[in-house]
């Protein structure tokens, strides 16, 4: 074998190494690399963006929330189907952790440990945190859910075969598969409102105002008013599903 | 170029040809517009519909209500918080004035102690501190239990609104 002909000189190598960089600065910079541009900005920088704020101090677990989304909705009656449930969760003096969610609180809660044995105590509704990463919009086989661009996942109920693939993906525990559909469900953060310029379901019934909906990118809106001063966290952080749904007074033990 | 190649080309040519015929037939005509998705869903998923209303539709009819409520510690709340789904109610009582509602389009009346106690029965996780808005009331906390039992012998219910009225508590 010829050595010579695979000799490259120096003077070469960086004259090639400097082309060849140049013309992929060139060529990102006129189709820049969608991967790096979602890292700088949300997707919805320019419309909505909306978000959810949820106030645990301001909750008194009346779960007329979760009654009022299943009315809405048409979720079933069954006590496992749930797109928004309330948990309430009991640290015991002796640092036990109890949650309890009777048929997910749509018929109010009763406290079940004596106050004595009680360190403290709170409820958490929960629901679809409308994640800017979801997992579960990232599993989908067949492109059946997906994001807007105001940031609401939704479920195609057309075109969803009902694999269950999305429903152990999510680490929140939002979504089921329909009994009678047969297809994945979900909270759509009620989509047939928001286009009639109403609230979600849940945020206009709920009795204390302990849930905020609004608009992130809206400086002005409610939302960014509370996120400003409280104290506020997603459940989950170390997954960065880039959730959208903050609790203000989020204890460690929410899961 | 050999025969066995030939042949092969022509079957990978006949594959791809067939794939993109069938693909053009059963590919919906939005997907992909807008994503991995079907643009067509979004607007599909407005079209569900809608049960509940919102409170300024029930003041049309039921003035006398709103401006007692108003006056009391129950002002904040929506008429559906206690009374249910409203938007069937208010459209029929819009669209036909003056004429009696059905049974079915009546809606709940909530009036027995467990109504009033999925907000007002003691728990420890009740609210504990103060609302820092205008009206600074906690949510009342009563021991159901305790508080004016029902007297099971004489077979009286004891509802909270034979005292109460529930829209001024």
């Amino acid at each position: 074998m010829n050595q010579d002909t695979t000799k490259l000189s120096r003077r070469n190598f960086f004259k090639a190494g400097t082309v060849l960089a140049s013309g992929v600065a060139i060529a990102s910079a006129l189709t820049p690399y969608d991967g790096l541009l979602f890292a700088a900005e949300s997707p919805g920088a320019k419309g909505k963006w909306y978000g959810i704020g949820i106030d645990i101090n301001k909750c008194i677990g009346c779960g007329k929330c979760a009654n009022a989304c299943k009315q809405e909705n048409n979720v079933p009656k069954d006590p496992f189907y749930f797109r928004s449930w309330v948990e309430q969760y009991t640290i015991k003096n002796d640092g036990s952790i109890l949650v309890e969610s009777p048929s997910g609180g749509v018929n109010g809660f009763t406290q079940s440990v004596p106050d004595n044995e009680i360190y403290k105590s709170f409820f958490v509704p929960k629901m679809c945190n409308h994640c800017a990463k979801s997992p579960c919009t990232q599993v989908c086989p067949v492109g059946a859910t997906f994001e807007t661009e105001e940031g609401i996942v939704l479920v195609d109920e057309k075109y969803c075969i009902g694999c269950r693939y999305c429903v152990q993906a999510c680490p929140y525990g939002c979504r089921y598969i329909h009994p009678e559909k047969g297809t994945a469900d979900k909270c759509t953060l009620c989509f047939h409102r928001l286009k009639h310029g109403l609230q979600p379901a849940c945020f206009e019934i709920c009795p204390t105002e302990a849930r905020i909906f609004g608009d992130l990118n809206d400086p002005g809106s409610k939302l960014n008013y509370f996120l400003k001063n409280h104290n506020c966290m997603v459940v989950k952080p170390h997954l960065n599903t880039g959730s959208k749904l903050f609790y203000n007074a989020l204890s460690p033990e929410v899961r | 170029m050999p025969q066995h190649i030939k042949r092969l080309i022509s079957v990978f040519a006949i594959f791809i040809v067939l794939f993109l015929v069938m693909r053009q037939v059963l590919k919906p005509s939005s997907f992909g517009k807008l994503g991995h998705f079907r643009a067509d869903a979004i607007y599909e998923n407005t079209l569900k519909p809608m049960h509940y209303t919102i409170a300024d539709s029930c003041t049309k009819c039921h003035k006398s209500v709103r401006a007692e409520k108003d006056k009391g510690f129950h002002k904040r709340l929506k008429c559906e918080v206690c009374h249910g789904p409203g938007l069937k109610h208010s459209l029929f009582a819009e669209q036909f004035k003056g004429k009696e509602l059905p049974d079915s389009l009546k809606l709940y009346k909530p009036g027995e102690r467990k109504d009033c106690g999925v907000c007002h029965q003691k728990n420890a996780a009740r609210i504990k501190i103060q609302f820092d808005t205008i009206n600074t009331t906690m949510v009342h906390q009563i021991d159901l239990a305790e508080h004016n039992p029902p007297d099971l012998k004489a077979n009286e219910p004891a509802n909270c609104i034979d005292c109460h009225n529930p829209h001024q508590p």
